[in-house]
């Protein structure tokens, strides 16, 4: 081996060495810079997708118009989604009113963001939305849409956030059942073979007996996320050795993700 | 050096463009990559020195890009994907003159194979952490399916870059003569 190629491996050793002393912190900025470079080349390239997918499936429209409609689809987007949450909190004020008393909750603050591309990798399941920490978006916010929970925003830097879906493994959220006294926690599955994932809604007891359809919310337990968001649906509940695990639907369908919103706390 | 320069930029773009190529839903959903045959082509085409640093430069993209910091944890560190691309591209530069020979079917091959290996050392990685190492028909696919579509590529991949490389009088190619 050459002179030269010894000195090049061990500069490349040494680089080596020094990313892989990374910890999670370091990685979080890292990532962060990393993706503030390429926030105009993503969104650029999203603004081209959408272009050549409205070209591709035929609906032209002025200009003008089509802003127009935009602005108002993401406004009634807001609106339902804030009327999601209104509903949910209220569902959840009457029923701790009731039993235990506890004070009022109010509606999520909202700020709405698109989704800008999503991940290319094969093992995490991610979006990254064009919201930073430049409107007040932090690490560790939920993200919804007005049917449901998506996931939590992981990696914030100024101006693009990464959110992490629901539908990830490392996605875990505390929920609970409605009509029953059930909690556990919901995750994603490591792979899935179609668009759209199931999630698993493990460490319920044996008896719970869940029926299709029943709906699953956040419970609140935790902090991430609060309580009342709308998870999935029930798809089948079994029994395993130690606890009782339900297969579950999720609200929002992830494969088709345009505009969402991410929770920075409640009005 | 022009070649080389244009290669950082290619990879940047094909690691761009990755985010918007969808999943293969009739492919178990498997990703498509093309980064890696890119940086696999420069592995054969550039000298050690170069073929490292466009391994670092890929593989900080790729961990950057794709790896992620959930609840406090790296699920992967940093650096990582350096050294996945470094090692696989060390093997296609060492078999260099078989591709001066005119064989790029080998390298064809293994830019599928090493494509599949990166993916199955960053799934061993993750359930290193995760636990429970399962193999079902999924991820058999999911890892096997964008090799097969990086040795599908391949040929048209290393056809255009080697034009490139022609265009630009880069002369480190790797000529039949200077391996005979």
């Amino acid at each position: 081996m050459s002179r030269t190629n010894i000195i090049a491996l061990l500069i490349f050793g040494a680089i080596l060495g020094y990313f892989l002393s990374f910890g999670s912190e370091s990685t979080r900025k890292f990532k962060a810079g990393v993706y503030q470079l390429l926030a105009p080349f993503l969104t650029t390239g999203s603004g081209l997708q959408k272009q050549i997918t409205s070209v591709r499936t035929g609906l032209k429209s002025l200009e003008q118009l089509e802003r127009e409609n935009a602005a108002l689809q993401v406004e009634n987007r807001a609106l339902r989604a804030t009327n999601q949450g209104l509903r949910d909190v209220e569902h959840e004020v009457n029923r701790l009113r009731h039993a235990l008393n506890y004070r009022e909750r109010s509606v999520f603050k909202l700020i709405a963001a698109e989704v800008v591309t999503r991940d290319s990798s094969t093992w995490w399941r991610t979006v990254t939305i064009n919201r930073g920490k430049q409107e007040g978006i932090e690490t560790d916010m939920p993200v919804v849409t007005d049917e449901g929970l998506i996931g939590k925003t992981t990696t914030v830097s100024d101006s693009i956030s990464v959110v992490l879906l629901v539908s990830d493994e490392n996605c875990k959220v505390a929920a609970s059942v409605e009509g029953s006294r059930e909690q556990g926690i919901v995750s994603g599955e490591r792979v899935t073979a179609g668009l759209n994932p199931f999630l698993n809604l493990n460490f319920l007891s044996k008896q719970a007996d869940l029926k299709s359809g029943q709906k699953v919310y956040t419970s609140g337990v935790g902090g991430v996320f609060p309580s009342g968001l709308l998870i999935g649906l029930v798809k089948s509940f079994r029994v395993r050795e130690l606890d009782g695990q339900a297969q579950l639907t999720p609200a929002v369908d992830l494969s088709h993700l345009e505009d969402v919103f991410v929770v920075t706390g409640r009005k | 050096m022009i070649f080389f320069f244009l290669l950082l930029v290619i990879v940047l773009i094909a690691q761009i463009a990755e985010f918007f190529i969808p999943a293969l839903p009739w492919l178990y959903n498997a990703h498509v990559y093309v980064v890696p045959v890119i940086v696999f082509y420069g592995a054969m085409a550039l000298p050690f020195p170069l073929m490292l640093a466009l391994a670092l430069y890929a593989g900080l993209l790729l961990d950057a890009l794709t790896v992620h910091v959930i609840g406090g944890k790296v699920e992967i560190s940093a650096g990582s994907s350096i050294l996945l691309y470094a090692v696989f591209a060390g093997i296609m530069h060492g078999l260099r003159p078989l591709f001066a020979r005119g064989r790029w079917e080998v390298h064809c091959i293994l830019s599928g194979i090493c494509t599949s290996s990166i993916i199955l050392a960053q799934y061993l990685m993750i359930t290193f952490r995760r636990g429970s190492l399962v193999f079902t028909r999924e991820i058999w696919w999911q890892i096997g399916g964008p090799g097969l579509f990086a040795m599908a590529i391949a040929p048209i991949v290393f056809w255009f870059l080697q034009w490139l490389g022609r265009i630009t009088a880069y002369r480190y190619l790797p000529e039949r003569s200077r391996f005979e």
